[in-house]
């Protein structure tokens, strides 16, 4: 039973981290139909980031979102001028083997710079509040808690913000849009620049809990994956339900299949991710796309 | 699009194939003359492994190029195929104890079975759900192995026996490239190769007109992975030791997918120029710039994808008007991504804006 209570805990915060890092990969696709291959690659960006500021400045990774999240998002909105932007209107093909391009060229240079080394983080709260029988991870909570707020602060933006607005109208109905007088270049990239720099902040928030390396987005891209196709696009509360339950599926097989350890994970999310796609294609939740054109 | 451009030249195609007629009987008489190690000469062991790497690479980007170009369901996971034959072969020969030709026909059938059972799931989506699902089957397939340990031998690995014939992998894989091109430029001519084409640029007309389109797309499915599969074999043999992490490489998929772009996707030539032009440029990196090939990969494939995404063959030819891509390279994708994978109405052909 407290196995059990304890793989739920564990699962509850896992499922805390794939929330937050998933929000941005959904945001990108739902808004402008692309598949962000290389969406891994930007959590590890922001993980190496909450490094930097770490070894040079001695930063926590709590604060240093303040300055990731600004830096990564004129890095999305570079990438998405002087890419995604030229492809987005291109068959599905282009934009996933653009950024499918873009994840390789990305995790190479990273090497190059800072060796394939994995790297820690040292984040200021550590350790265990101490439940009697269960323990709860401290920085997982704080993780689990920032991904609350920064999807609460995301819906509000998006609800009630003349920008989000126009970034709702933008994904429902191009032409439609376009035509009311949105500029949906700008407001693509602006899109991709908020959906980089969340993306980043994830990766800066999660690097105490977990080695970083050069080669830590590829199963991070695919769980994105999974969990987007599962919520529904764009969808906010998907995300955090759907980050949820493969947090809890994850740990739960971990735990209680024998000898398969946490390589199983992936597997888990695949198998969930093909019957998900069968069974209910548009994704368990709503999200920011209108369903079927019918 | 231009006409009369220089590859439609009746004279040029029946040059180029004769060029390519002689280049193969060069290089079946090539390791003859091969020198041992420390001897003056040309054709060196080393030369015969770097060309037995080269027909492999054309080997299995004409089968990735059956799924990925004839019928439009771009497979990103393709070296699962490579790694289910390497690891077949493997298996049979050091846990059964089967000869070589038999273990990896025993690889080639397992990867066969395979692919019937995932295609028969992932087929039914399309589009980028198809490319993940299949992505996500290769990193899954690689911690199966890994967990597999009793028969796989887990992440230690295993050993083949040791089997040093550079010439024998040489003629067989020169024979297999050629085999595999012959077949695919066959399967074009065919009403099956024609089919596959009608399933890439309108799945739901052809399913209308009376096409079993699964079958078709299964069929294809198990024909590439076979393919890939005996490569797989033949490089664990080849390589003597095949672990997780050496067998299931995403480079490998990566290498498949570039040199069949560079070289002209669906279109039977354009695997073959692209794995010799990418095959000798990646040889090339690896020699002078080990640190940044991948970075230079990775750029390449942005910049195919982005400006000449219907590669050398493609661009030196109209005769790719006959079979339109544009599903898969050019055309305004319109109503995009309202399509739900396994959604019957297939709004990436709509015309005109969203609906």
């Amino acid at each position: 039973m407290n196995q059990l209570l304890q793989a739920l805990i564990n699962g509850v915060m896992l499922g805390g981290f794939y929330a937050i890092m998933v929000l941005g990969f959904s945001i990108i696709w739902g808004v402008m139909g692309v598949i962000n291959l290389a969406h891994g690659e930007i959590v590890m960006m922001g993980a190496y980031g909450a490094w930097i500021l770490q070894e040079n400045l001695g930063m926590d990774p709590i604060f240093s979102v303040v300055i990731i999240f600004p830096v990564m998002m004129v890095f999305g909105y570079v990438v998405q001028r002087v890419l995604i932007n030229r492809v987005i209107e291109r068959p599905h093909m282009i934009a996933l083997l653009v950024t499918f391009g873009l994840s390789i060229v990305i995790s190479n240079v990273v090497k190059l710079r800072y060796s394939g080394t994995p790297r820690s983080v040292e984040g200021s709260m550590r350790g265990y509040w101490d439940l009697g029988s269960v323990t709860v991870p401290k920085t997982k909570t704080a993780i689990l808690v920032a991904a609350l707020i920064v999807m609460f602060v995301l819906h509000l933006f998006l609800k009630h913000s003349r920008l989000g607005k126009s970034i709702r109208a933008a994904s429902q109905n191009r032409e439609a849009a376009r035509i009311v007088g949105i500029e949906i270049g700008r407001v693509y990239a602006i899109t991709f620049a908020i959906a980089i720099g969340l993306t980043a902040l994830a990766g800066a928030m999660i690097a105490p809990t977990q080695a970083v390396y050069p080669f830590m987005g590829g199963p991070l891209t695919l769980r994105a994956f999974t969990i987007t196709a599962l919520s529904g696009l764009g969808s906010i509360p998907g995300a955090l339900f759907g980050g949820l339950a493969v947090g809890v599926i994850e740990v739960m097989l971990a735990t209680f299949v024998p000898r398969v350890g946490t390589n199983v994970g992936i597997v888990s999310s695949f198998v969930l991710l093909v019957i998900v796609l069968v069974v209910r294609p548009q994704g368990l939740f709503g999200g920011l796309k209108p369903r079927s054109p019918q | 699009m231009s006409r009369h451009l220089i590859l439609d030249n009746p004279a040029v195609r029946r040059a180029g194939l004769l060029l390519t007629g002689m280049a193969v009987v060069v290089l079946a008489i090539m390791p003859i003359f091969v020198v041992e190690r420390g001897q003056e000469g040309f054709v060196t062991n080393s030369l015969l492994f770097s060309f037995t790497q080269m027909f492999m690479m054309i080997a299995m980007a004409s089968s990735w190029n059956l799924t990925g170009g004839f019928t439009g369901y771009v497979d990103f996971g393709h070296a699962v195929w490579f790694g289910i034959g390497a690891y077949g072969t493997g298996v049979f020969m050091t846990k059964v104890g089967l000869s070589f030709p038999v273990a990896t026909a025993g690889g080639v059938v397992v990867a066969v079975l395979a692919a019937l059972l995932i295609g028969s799931a992932t087929l039914r989506l399309r589009g980028p759900y198809f490319s993940i699902a299949m992505l996500a089957t290769f990193v899954a397939m690689r911690e199966i192995i890994r967990i597999a340990k009793p028969l796989t031998d887990g992440g230690e690995g295993m050993t083949l026996p040791p089997y040093l014939n550079r010439p024998l992998f040489f003629y067989v894989t020169l024979i297999l490239a050629v085999l595999v091109v012959t077949m695919t430029w066959w399967l074009r001519r065919t009403q099956f190769g024609s089919t596959l084409i009608a399933i890439r640029e309108d799945e739901v007309g052809a399913d209308m007109r009376g096409i079993d389109t699964t079958l078709h797309k299964i069929t294809v499915f198990a024909i590439s992975a076979a393919i890939t599969g005996l490569v797989g074999g033949l490089w664990a043999y080849q390589n003597t030791f095949i672990d997780p992490d050496i067998v299931f490489v995403e480079r490998r998929t990566l290498d498949i997918i570039i040199a069949t772009i560079l070289g002209g996707l669906g279109t039977v030539a354009g695997p073959v120029i692209g794995s010799v032009a990418f095959y000798w440029l990646r040889d090339l990196m690896w020699s002078h710039f080990l640190h940044y090939h991948l970075i230079v990969t990775g750029v390449l494939l942005i910049t195919l994808v982005m400006w000449v995404p219907e590669g050398i063959v493609g661009s030196l030819s109209d005769r790719s008007g006959a079979t339109p891509l544009g599903r898969l390279l050019h055309r305004d994708r319109g109503a995009r991504p309202t399509t739900s994978p396994a959604d019957d109405s297939d709004s990436d052909d709509t015309r005109g804006g969203e609906s």
